[in-house]
């Protein structure tokens, strides 16, 4: 599904953040993106959803290589994506339902299956009697379930998550990570960036970065 | 189809609801553009009033040919038929000398006893009615009047109304220059505006774009609230023109009286408003997309 190809990132000027990273992650399969601060599990992720393209090597996703695709098409590949970031980038103007409802209407939904849609998600991360209320109103914890549920409304093929359960106490991050691992169980690729992988009841890829270099690569886990 | 349709009416109800969540602004914007197109509106309002003015005086304006006291019918009756197949006469009226001279005795309460004038001194004359006031097409026609025989003296009466209708011309070419003149102010008015709205809604436009909004989902509802200003800034204008004319008229009624007659200022056609709406809306359009497009393409996402 996602294959990258010795693959370097850096800025102008800079040492490379990522350097001649290689490895390949299945469809459905749960991966963690661990490392400390500044190894670049961040930029990790935002080459595998496109965000970033590499300096250097080639990222393939569905047997298309990214530096092929034209500025316009990369939109339409991002849909692909269900991103939850460390920040939630939450929309503190909005209510939640419109925050959960902006996907849906980039995706050019219908009103009525956007409805249907967003209180589905919402009630899947446990919201939906908070719909109405505006972001800012949310705990930390309930802020990252509602960034949750806006990445899953469109039904992406790949959840990834930048660091979804730094910031919270250990009952809020076992709450999150239980949605993230109910989802893998119905065939989502969910790929986590973290600072070391948690105890998970279920199997486990281990993508463990030092100094922007994969040291670990393809190193799976099975913790029970 | 259907998808098309359905981006433009969401990105439609979103310009309003920023619209409608930034109020003061909004109207303060349509304001400014209402009074800016006013500006150039009444002048070409006045212009307009003014032409129609003119205009009927155009068909009242007449050639003055005065004819040799000894020409003989057949000189008459040939110069009669010379002008009458002129393109540019409306109108030919043949006054006989006697005719004339009775017209003027009856004017004047004399006769010719009583003047003591033995005969009458007063020439035939033709009173042309012209259809034009092209000073090339009437200077050619003064000409070729001037050298039929029997034609002694050839008087244009329309030199003051061809100077009304330069001064005119010169006005409405003054009153597009400054509407362009305006038309750019505008444009970068609006486009100040948008600008900022999109710095008011960077977030929503670097969420939306990590999340999959192409830059046209994201530039639709700026183009569309430069259409709503566009609009509402030609309603105003509208309503702006209406007032002055109805201020206008009132005090005109005044002074009846003085210019011995009744002077009405008529409004602009409703074709003449519907170019005013649409020329407001596509000033809307243009500079908001310029605006917008540079804007969020300068906006970077954020990490």
């Amino acid at each position: 599904m996602i294959k990258f190809n010795s693959v370097f990132k850096g800025y102008p000027g800079t040492k490379d953040i990522l350097q001649n990273i290689s490895f390949e992650i299945d469809s459905g399969e749960l991966v963690f993106v661990t490392g400390s601060s500044g190894a670049g599990k961040s930029t990790l992720l935002k080459l595998i959803s496109a965000i970033e393209s590499p300096s250097a090597g080639e990222i393939i996703f569905d047997n298309q290589n990214l530096s092929d695709l034209r500025t316009g098409d990369m939109p339409y590949l991002r849909r692909k994506f269900g991103m939850i970031f460390q920040d939630h980038k939450l929309l503190f103007d909005r209510t939640c339902f419109e925050n959960v409802a902006l996907p849906l209407a980039i995706n050019d939904t219908t009103s009525v299956d956007i409805s249907r849609r967003v209180r589905a998600a919402l009630n899947k991360v446990g919201l939906l009697e908070k719909e109405k209320l505006m972001p800012i109103t949310l705990s930390g914890g309930e802020q990252q379930r509602l960034a949750i549920a806006r990445a899953i409304v469109s039904r992406p093929a790949i959840l990834i998550a930048d660091e979804p359960t730094a910031n919270l106490d250990k009952k809020y991050a076992d709450e999150i990570m239980s949605i993230f691992y109910s989802f893998q169980q119905v065939g989502v690729t969910v790929i986590i960036s973290s600072h070391e992988a948690p105890q998970s009841p279920i199997q486990f890829k281990e993508f463990y970065l030092m100094h922007g270099e994969l040291v670990k690569p393809q190193d799976v886990s099975l913790l029970t | 189809m259907f998808h098309y349709l359905r981006n433009h009416i969401q990105a439609f109800f979103r310009a309003i609801i920023r619209v409608k969540s930034n109020w003061p602004s909004s109207i303060i914007m349509i304001l400014v553009i209402g009074i800016t197109l006013c500006l150039p509106a009444t002048g070409f309002l006045l212009v307009e009033n003014a032409s129609k003015l003119s205009s009927k005086i155009e068909y009242e304006a007449e050639i003055s040919i005065f004819l040799n006291k000894s020409i003989s019918q057949d000189q008459i009756d040939f110069i009669q038929s010379a002008l009458e197949q002129s393109p540019a006469v409306k109108k030919v009226n043949f006054e006989p000398k006697i005719k004339a001279w009775e017209k003027l005795q009856e004017k004047l309460k004399i006769n010719s006893l009583d003047a003591g004038i033995s005969e009458n001194p007063l020439p035939d004359a033709f009173f042309v009615t012209l259809n034009t006031l092209d000073s090339n097409i009437v200077d050619s026609l003064y000409n070729d009047i001037k050298v039929l025989e029997g034609v002694k003296e050839v008087i244009i009466d329309s030199g003051w109304l061809k100077k009304l209708r330069s001064l005119l011309y010169l006005i409405k070419a003054g009153l597009l220059v400054l509407g362009a003149l305006l038309a750019m102010v505008l444009t970068v008015v609006i486009g100040n505006t948008i600008r900022l709205q999109t710095l008011t809604h960077q977030k929503e436009i670097e969420v939306s774009r990590l999340i999959g909004a192409t830059d046209s989902f994201i530039l639709r509802p700026f183009i569309y609230t430069g259409i709503f200003y566009g609009i509402g800034g030609s309603f105003v204008t509208i309503g702006l023109l209406t007032i002055i004319i109805e201020l206008f008229n009132r005090i005109a009624f005044k002074f009846e009286s003085i210019f011995g007659g009744l002077i009405i200022f008529s409004n602009l056609t409703p074709s003449k408003y519907i170019f005013l709406a649409i020329f407001a809306t596509a000033l809307g359009i243009l500079a908001s997309y310029f605006s917008a497009s540079r804007s969020i393409r300068t906006i970077k996402n954020v990490d």
